[in-house]
């Protein structure tokens, strides 16, 4: 019986380092009860960044999926998110419908264009697709000024239909972000254990070996960018309810910069506490430089460099601690 | 069934990186029901035929077939899916994966949870992944190793490791076995392990290939040898037959500073 056990749990410690989730199911359990009662005790504008912070986790969490299961980075992902904001953005102001309708058309336009995209890059690899990426990155403001019919153009579009009727704005905004960041984490923590998701890390780690195996090298591209690439669009979706405006502004370049570094500063994790520190680092940094005039690059640097060395030694210092403690 | 019948066969079989000929021209038939060496300095050739038999590279002649259906064009995750599967010299082990789930990927292709249950706990997916944990946990018990499912590849020895690599491959009960260099970084017990599991694996319909160095081990599970030099077979035989060959005697006691 208790062997049974083992099976459906293998070894969970082990799974949950690999999958990312450098914490434990408890950990993630406790920062998503005290997410919950966040708005009580914050003001509306906090309420209001932390949404975004969630929301741009989603948008972290796909470009950290990449990394660790296709083993590609992508500086384009606001292609995506771009995707999923316009999907909730359109079909709100046009139409007067919900994300009950435009999730799940984000969901499939990023699924479906993630792998339009996979396909034709197939075979390129390394700095090679990246660049591709950076392409479709380059091109999205172009696109939404040029459908200024649908999108609104520069003005952009206002979001404004409740998701649940009758509860304040203010609180779907933050608790619809929550809601999806904790879906979001939990199909990723599921899609570890399936055999597509270790059929992709095979893949990736060898992919000789996964070829004998029986698992397509064109597969497993292709189907990681479409993973992606839906959960990018998940991120622009919940951005814009979240954030209730869509405009070009929220899908230039550097907001796929800012993706990709969220991305390396929460160390490509994939758990709910990582990709929120991605998150955070996207959606806070800037703002809390934007008084800083000139010096912004400088400090965002600093602030980028900050957090990557204290990731780096962190596990170091950790276990200089532990020793103390041990010898005490 | 006849021996012959489930044969994995090549003929002239050649293949050549940049105009060096690799290997010139090879016909084999390995059979069902017999353990086949295949054996031959550093550099001889073994692996490239290993690879030319399960498409990871398409030799530019020959033709090759697997009970008498052509294996020409098809490319190697259509061949694992007609069970023809192969251990690497060279561990090619997810480190990103249990011990357990990478033994899983040995039978993972047969899955047939959708894109649906890798996202959702349905109980399918679940009771897909357990079966398959179940089938792992037997191969790697059947290998010596019953305790190590939980741990990553990394935490384990290189002779372990080997034996993983093995696993994944008998996992999905294979019609053609091809195992390269399975006994190489083993110590002693551990290869006589392995000798009592080959033995055991050894059945009427599977064809099974050993590439191995260890002369001992080859000698003592192999029904026919093949023996391969510089791309070219010097001898194929029973075991007294090769160890009596001069040629084969020439080529071992010449080569053995780069063994
Ligand atoms: N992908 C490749 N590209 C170029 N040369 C190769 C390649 N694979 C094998 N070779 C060459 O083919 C020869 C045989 O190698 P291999 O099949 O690995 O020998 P063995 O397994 O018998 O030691 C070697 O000279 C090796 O350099
Ligand atoms: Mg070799």
């Amino acid at each position: 019986m208790s062997d049974q056990a083992t099976h459906i749990i293998p070894g969970q410690s082990v799974v949950s380092r690999l999958s990312g989730m450098a914490t434990s199911g408890l950990t993630t359990a406790v920062v998503v009860a005290v997410l919950i009662f966040m708005p009580l005790l914050l003001g509306g504008s906090w309420t209001f960044t932390l949404g975004l912070c969630f929301a741009n986790s989603i948008g972290v969490l796909a470009v950290s999926l990449l990394v660790r299961y296709g083993g590609e980075v992508s500086i384009g992902h606001t292609f995506f998110t771009a995707l999923g904001a316009y999907s909730v953005g359109v079909l709100d102001t046009r139409y007067g419908i919900s994300l009950w309708a435009s999730v799940p058309l984000a969901l499939l336009l990023g699924v479906v264009f993630g792998l339009l995209f996979a396909w034709p890059s197939r075979n390129l690899h390394g700095i090679y697709l990246a660049v591709t990426t950076l392409a479709l990155a380059l091109a999205v403001p172009e696109m939404i000024n040029n459908f200024d019919v649908l999108t609104g153009g520069y003005e952009g579009l206002y979001v404004a239909t409740p998701f649940i009727p009758g509860i304040e704005m203010g609180l779907q905004r933050y608790y619809v972000a929550l809601f999806m960041l904790v879906i979001v984490c939990l199909a990723v923590a599921r899609l570890r254990l399936s055999r597509q998701g270790m059929a992709l890390l095979l893949a990736k780690a060898h992919p000789a070996a996964a070829d004998a195996f029986g698992t397509r090298r064109v597969w497993a591209r292709v189907s990681i960018m479409g993973i992606s690439g839906g959960i990018g669009a998940i991120c622009g979706a919940t951005l814009a309810f979240s954030g209730s405006t869509v405009s070009p502004g929220g899908f230039t370049f550097w907001q796929a910069i800012f993706l990709l570094v969220g991305s390396v500063v929460s160390f490509y994790g994939l758990s709910l506490t990582r990709v929120l520190i991605g998150g955070a680092f996207v959606t806070l940094v800037p703002q809390l430089l934007s008084a800083s005039g000139a010096w912004i690059p400088v400090l965002y640097g600093l602030a980028l460099l900050g957090m990557i060395l204290l990731g780096h030694y962190m596990p170091r210092i950790r276990k200089a601690m532990n020793r103390k403690a041990e010898a005490n | 069934m006849d021996q012959t019948t489930n044969a994995l066969r090549g003929e002239g079989i050649a293949l050549s990186f940049g105009g060096i000929k690799v290997l010139r021209g090879l016909d084999v038939e390995f059979r069902a029901g017999e353990i086949t060496g295949l054996i031959g300095p550093n550099g001889a050739g073994k692996t490239s035929l290993f690879n030319c038999l399960t498409g990871a590279y398409l030799p530019q002649e020959g033709t090759i077939s697997y009970a008498g259906d052509p294996l020409n064009g098809l490319p190697p995750a259509a061949r694992a899916n007609k069970g023809i599967v192969r251990s690497f010299q060279h561990v090619a082990l997810c480190p990103d994966l249990t011990v357990r789930e990478n033994v899983m990927m040995g039978i993972a292709r047969n899955g047939s949870a959708g894109w649906l249950s890798a996202f959702l706990p349905l109980p399918g997916g679940t009771r897909e992944r357990e079966e398959m944990a179940r089938s792992a946990d037997e191969a790697l018990a059947d290998l010596g190793l019953p305790d190590v499912g939980d741990k990553l590849p990394g935490e384990l020895p290189p002779g372990m490791q080997r034996l993983v690599e093995i696993a994944r491959a008998v996992v999905g009960k294979p019609s053609v076995l091809m195992l390269d260099e399975p006994a190489a970084g083993l110590n002693n017990s551990e290869t006589r392990d392995l000798t009592k599991v080959l033995r055991k694996l050894a059945s009427t319909d599977l064809v099974m290939v050993v590439v191995e160095h260890d002369m001992d081990l080859v000698m003592s599970i192999c029904d026919r040898i093949y023996v391969l030099n510089f791309g070219e077979f010097v001898a194929v035989g029973s075991p007294e037959e090769v160890r009596s060959n001069p040629d084969v005697v020439r080529i071992y006691l010449g080569s053995d500073d780069d063994e």
